[in-house]
């Protein structure tokens, strides 16, 4: 499997990682002249002051110089090899084995959060912010994950279902479990409405459109200022209740029929199950549409357009419809934000969202549900991990973005299961199979 | 062929790129039950004419009648619902999709039923064998002949009436393209599907049709049984000298 190099071959190897480390440390040098080695700061009377660092600019490119000896050591290592073999096959099957564990683990444990985490409202705040992402990420994922249509502008979806449910319960008073279907609808709308002029697109034009979509929403909510408060936002949006039971400390509140003391937690624990509900929603919903004709198409879209019109599939319903379902959870979604924060305002709905999704949606593997729901786990949940290394937290974050797409360049998940079983189900890693050629 | 009725007709069909005339006037005639040719150079309009029977480009004047019905102005689903089936030019089967979604796909377009769907997924198992034992496969990881087959099978699970074939030997070795014709002889043989297959590789084309028709310029230049059109002297200069192989 692996190349042990001979006594011979490992003179040149030397020289060669030795040229490879002196190169990478010039780069590294050059990079960081200026940005290390060089520090500025504007004086008390308004002047340019600045001092150099060059222990640290030498630290730096000591520690590249280095790093690089190491990964070429490694690489050597292991031999001319994909990342497959890497990990030795024994061990691949009894990961395949606690990979399909994986989901189920997760299932249970998120049940199982607001007992475990009852009494830390951070934990429970961090769940709730993490399950609405992964709500988004499949959403999302239906839009690009299955029908390959790249959205840059889903956090619009966002937008008009969480305004929706602002405006319909600020102005009309509606309860929340009213307008939660009235917002996927008005979203869903956007949806074709974006589709319909995008049809014919594909690519790059198709991601330059959705991500003007995006601003066009964001822009038209802000200027808006008689119907949505412009940049002021909607504020005093009323609290989800259960089924007209409020949870509130009052005598009418779900703690005083239920005969227990009343405590602000509850409906923090609600509003998590809530939105694990509707993730599990999106979840199911997806699931069955892919094993249905539409969901077929929409991935049979995604590998080739021609072939699909060739086969005389409805193109036009079919991009409408993924645009559709894609937008209307995410309504569902901005619903469910409206109605945790209290408060919304354009400022939430940034392009910044839209590409956190997608990056959550490509990270996990375009398509695979579980990939979304860790990649979305680990963006979220990771961030904040890392929130005690201040600055450090960006460069962390990238760091982990440049390995996961080096060695998992489909992301997390990247094979899919087929869904039409005609004998026995057998699915082949992507990793063992590249497309198209035979 | 003897058969008399004629499944498909086109009439003074024309087709436009743009400003870019493709087809300037065609007509073509093919008869139930028949393996008709269409062959030409690059670029004579031969991919064009089948994609514009499927409705895409539109056709600018001219007539298309499918079974005596007018589908000239037909959406292409419309058009795939009527039982008219496609193989596209260069394969195009769904790559990440396994053999039997591929397979489900051509089904799904045109209504059919479960029974229907069996029993076209038996036809195109008994026609094509291997991809019985690929069916878990991914569509991408098969041999270039095995994709043409699961194209063509692809097409057969909409229970066609006509099935238009662009191109099936492209890129395949003699051996295997000849297997694909002799499916297709199969098919019209035992089946008594109508065919209508577009060929560069002239001389198969010509020995597996009962009639032929020769496409220059967007125009049809010649027309007979296949074996006339193989004895012709200009079909000969122009499309089987040279060396081909058969």
């Amino acid at each position: 499997m692996t190349t042990i190099p001979t006594p011979a071959s490992r003179a040149p190897a030397a020289a060669f990682i030795f040229k490879k480390a002196l190169i990478s440390a010039l780069v590294a040098l050059v990079l960081f002249s200026l940005m290390i080695g060089i520090r500025t700061e504007a004086g008390p009377s308004g002047q340019l002051i600045y001092w150099t660092r060059f222990g640290d600019l030498a630290a730096m490119v000591g520690i590249v110089f280095g790093g690089s000896i190491v990964v070429e050591l490694l690489r050597q290592w292991w031999g001319p090899v994909g990342t497959v073999r890497i990990v030795p096959p024994q061990m691949q099957s009894a990961l395949a084995v606690a990979g399909r564990l994986v989901a189920p683990l997760l299932l249970i444990f998120a049940f199982l959060v607001p007992v475990i985490f009852y009494d830390q409202r951070y934990i429970l705040d961090l769940g709730i912010l993490v399950l609405t992402y992964v709500m988004l990420g499949w959403g999302l994922n239906v839009v690009v994950g299955l029908a390959g249509l790249l959205d840059l502008g889903y956090v619009a979806f966002y937008a008009v279902g969480a305004y929706s449910y602002a405006l319909l319960a600020t102005n009309f008073g509606w309860s929340f479990w009213v307008c939660l279907p009235l917002a996927g609808i008005l979203a869903a709308f956007w949806g074709v409405l974006l589709g319909f002029p995008v049809l014919r697109l594909r690519g790059d034009y198709l991601a330059i459109v959705t991500l003007a979509f995006g601003e066009i929403i964001r822009l038209v909510i802000i200027n808006w200022q008689s119907l949505t408060g412009g940049p002021n936002g909607v504020s005093g949006i009323p609290r989800p209740t259960l089924f007209g039971i409020p949870l509130t400390p009052g005598p009418n509140g779900l703690a005083a029929k239920l005969g227990i003391e009343f405590s602000p937690t509850h409906r923090i624990v609600f509003l998590f199950y809530l939105i694990l509900a509707l993730a599990l929603l999106t979840n199911w919903v997806t699931i069955r549409l892919r094993r249905l004709p539409i969901g077929r198409a929409w991935e049979a879209l995604r590998e080739d357009e021609v072939a699909c019109r060739a086969l005389g599939i409805n193109i036009t319903t079919t991009k409408l419809t993924a645009f559709a379902t894609g937008a209307m959870f995410g309504g569902f979604a901005g619903a469910f934000f409206a109605t945790r924060q209290g408060f919304i305002s354009p400022e939430s709905f940034t392009f910044q969202e839209s590409a956190l999704v997608l990056a959550i949606v490509v990270l996990g593997g375009m398509g695979s549900q579980l990939g979304v729901a860790l990649a979305a786990l680990t963006m979220i949940g990771g961030f904040e991990l890392f929130r005690g290394l201040e600055q450090y937290r960006m460069l962390v974050f990238g760091l982990a973005m440049v390995l996961l797409m080096i060695w998992r360049p489909r992301g997390l998940i990247g094979h899919r299961a087929p869904t039409v079983f005609l004998r026995h189900a057998q699915t082949i890693s992507s990793d063992l199979v590249k497309e198209g050629h035979g | 062929m003897t058969s008399s009725t004629s499944l498909l007709e086109i009439r003074g069909l024309r087709a436009a790129y743009g400003k870019i005339e493709a087809l300037k006037g065609v007509d073509i005639e093919i008869s139930s039950g028949e393996i008709v040719a269409l062959i030409g150079a690059n670029g004579a309009g031969k991919s064009t004419l089948m994609m514009t029977i499927f409705g895409k480009p539109r056709a600018r004047a001219g007539q298309i009648l499918f079974d005596g019905r007018d589908i000239t102005d037909l959406e292409t689903h419309q058009i795939a619902r009527l039982r008219i089936a496609q193989s596209p030019e260069g394969r195009r089967i769904f790559p990440r999709m396994s053999v039997a979604e591929n397979l489900q796909m051509g089904a799904d377009a045109t209504e059919t039923d479960e029974t229907d769907r069996a029993a076209g997924l038996e036809r195109v198992f008994t026609l094509f064998p291997r991809l019985k034992e690929r069916m878990t496969q991914r569509g991408g990881t098969l041999s270039g002949g095995e994709q043409q087959m699961l194209a063509i099978g692809r097409a057969l699970m909409s229970r066609p009436r006509l099935l238009m074939l662009d191109e099936p030997s492209l890129g395949l070795a003699p051996l295997i393209a000849r297997q694909i014709f002799d499916a297709i002889r199969t098919l019209n043989r035992q089946d008594g599907l109508t065919v209508l297959i577009v060929e560069q590789n002239a001389n198969h084309a010509l020995r597996l049709a009962h009639r032929g028709y020769v496409m220059v310029n967007g125009l049809i230049t010649l027309s007979g049984t296949g074996s006339e059109l193989l004895q012709r002297p200009e079909v000969r200069s122009a499309y089987l000298e040279g060396g081909r192989h058969g």
